[in-house]
């Protein structure tokens, strides 16, 4: 029971950075965005590349993040092309879009950077083995969880700080009164750009810590994130609330563990790892088909 | 090319679906000058074309042809965003001038960053919430009580003299108001329509008024101006307007939209 435990935080933890990026596209700028289950193997990949051509597993996971970040980017400035001046901020149709061809562009950029569909990192340095060696333990169960949720608080924060500057405020109005906030003089396209970026950025630093930790990367590692993010937001909002931005960032990172918790029992009663996706998708629709459900998740 | 000062109109023309069997011709050559401080009055039937001049001017979808000037520079293609520096606006719609689901601190600060860079600094700054709480205080809206509140938690008047508000606090150029009270009940659609004389004779802002109701029309502003199909019929000023009843508007409506019949079944005959 407590490696079920354990491990049920140990994923929820390494995937929640995903679910706060997920929570910054579909809440914060109302846009849902596809291109996760593309970055997230992305930075998976480039961490991987890194670390066996032989640099540090800190730059590799940087690399990581950077390579979403620019995903990201690309996807915002797709979407512009696409839209191309249409001002309506319901038009979900190029948003889609960007983020499928993105997605769908990413999976052989992915390929290409990995050279092939799957690189083994067993017997090389990560980020958990470096930081296992400053305390002399081995970075696995609780000191995972621990390591994890240090990480998860520091950019729960940074993220939360940000949202609240004079920047972040023009995010959350980009997604909530686009017209609004265009009135009031503000370039909502680039904000809405900048924001893809740092979401993907925060994709692809689960991706870099899910590989670093189960050991290696895989191209086919991001299918279903989307899906999978979107209940950790789901979960997160309906069972812990909604009442303000920083009290929703933790309530979507334990939407994220509840999540891999029942995954983890899934599995425990003997569900197929390959149905756990039907499963997921079914979990989204049940969740987004209860009325009061559907009134808490407001925007979709 | 144009005057000093003010807001200048030349030959402006908006079609929507031009070259289709949708064709409309929503603004129709207009030529308007608008001094520094002039506070007008706009009304005209449905579809006459008020809402797109207003949004022409603001710059929602670029023009067909002709061009506009605010304070003596071209500002015809500059994109929304960039025009909105200097022009403050408010909609019929309550919803439409705040962000629902953030804050009436953090709605106000973003009104204060008009026209300035934003960066990293705290949204709401300290400093800022006593300047704003004061000013609000102002309103007599009870609003500078609930600085945290969400927007969407306040009615329709509380949220429109937001709008309002957020509109002009950073001193706009030019104010344009569309039918900003016609979606509130009378008491606080009287409320509102006092706050914006108000605002707006304190600051001095040059300001166009689309309203359909004509008593509003004659008792606030300088001028006023008629619209009918895309083009400006009437345009009285200053001793004329004082003078001006509801009756001489109806008339004139109808004087206007007759000719124009009149004229339809010389073309059909
Ligand atoms: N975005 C648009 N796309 C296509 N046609 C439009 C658009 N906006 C306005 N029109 C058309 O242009 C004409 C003028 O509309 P406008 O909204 O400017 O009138 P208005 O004077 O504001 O009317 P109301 O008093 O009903 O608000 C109408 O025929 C309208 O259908
Ligand atoms: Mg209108």
């Amino acid at each position: 029971m407590e490696t079920v435990i354990t491990s049920a935080l140990g994923q929820g933890l390494l995937y929640c950075f995903m679910i706060l990026g997920v929570f910054m596209t579909f809440r914060v700028l109302d846009f849902p965005d596809l291109t996760v289950d593309g970055s997230l193997p992305l930075g998976a990949a480039v961490t991987a590349v890194a670390i066996t051509n032989g640099y540090s597993p800190w730059l590799a996971t940087i690399a990581g993040v950077v390579a979403g970040i620019l995903a990201g980017l690309i996807t915002g400035s797709l979407h512009l092309l696409l839209k191309s001046g249409d001002t309506s901020s319901t038009n979900y149709g190029p948003k889609l879009l960007a983020g499928i061809l993105v997605m769908t562009a990413l999976y052989t950029l992915n390929l290409r950077i990995m050279g092939r569909s799957n690189i083994p990192l067993l017997g090389k340095t990560t980020v958990f083995d470096e930081m296992g060696h400053w305390f002399s333990v081995n970075v696995t169960g609780w000191w995972l969880v621990l390591t994890l949720a240090v990480l998860m608080v520091i950019l729960k924060y940074a993220l939360d700080w940000f949202l609240h500057t004079e920047i972040g405020l023009a995010m959350q109005a980009t997604g909530d009164n686009e017209q609004m906030l265009r009135s009031l003089g503000v370039n909502t396209n680039i904000v809405r750009v900048m924001g893809l970026g740092i979401a993907n950025g925060f994709v692809a630093l689960s991706g870099s810590l899910v590989a670093q930790y189960q050991g290696f990367a895989d191209v086919g590692m991001g299918i279903g994130t989307i899906v999978a993010g979107l209940a950790g937001v789901i979960i997160g909002e309906v069972l812990f609330g909604t009442r303000s931005i920083s009290w929703v960032l933790f309530s979507v990172v334990g939407g994220s563990i509840v999540y891999r918790l029942l995954i983890a029992v899934s599995l425990r009663i003997g569900i197929a790892p390959t149905d756990l996706k039907l499963l997921t998708a079914a979990l989204v629709v049940v969740a987004l088909s209860i009325p009061t459900v559907r009134r808490k998740v407001i925007r979709i | 090319m144009s005057d000093t000062g003010g807001l200048s109109l030349q030959g402006l023309t908006k079609v929507f679906f031009p070259r289709t069997v949708n064709e409309v011709i929503a603004v129709n050559h207009i030529d308007l000058r608008v001094e520094p401080g002039d506070f007008i009055t706009v009304i005209g039937s449905n579809g006459s074309g008020k809402s797109t001049l207003l949004n022409s001017i603001a710059g929602n979808f670029p023009v067909t042809s002709g061009s506009i000037f605010l304070d003596g520079r071209d500002i015809t293609t500059l994109p929304e965003h960039v025009r909105a520096r200097s022009i403050g606006r408010v909609f019929q719609d309550p919803r439409a001038g705040t962000a629902p689901s953030m804050s009436i601190q953090e709605n106000m600060a973003m009104a204060y960053m008009r026209g300035h860079r934003r960066g990293l600094r705290a949204g709401v700054p300290a400093r800022l919430k006593r300047e704003m709480a004061q000013q609000l205080a102002a309103l007599g809206m009870g609003l500078e009580t609930r600085l945290t509140a969400h927007v969407n938690k306040l009615s329709g008047g509380q949220r429109q003299a937001m709008s309002l508000f957020m509109a002009t606090v950073s001193g706009p150029r030019l104010l344009l108001l569309d039918e900003h009270t016609a979606a509130l009940d009378p008491k606080v659609a009287a409320i509102i329509m006092a706050l914006t004389g108000k605002i707006v004779q304190e600051r001095g802002l040059t300001t166009l008024m689309v309203t359909h109701n004509m008593e509003l029309a004659l008792q606030w502003g300088g001028r006023l101006i008629m619209m009918h199909s895309g083009k400006i019929i009437l345009d009285v000023a200053g001793a004329q307007k004082e003078s001006l009843t509801v009756a001489d508007l109806i008339d004139k409506f109808h004087q206007c939209s007759g000719e124009r019949l009149t004229s339809d079944k010389l073309l059909l005959e």
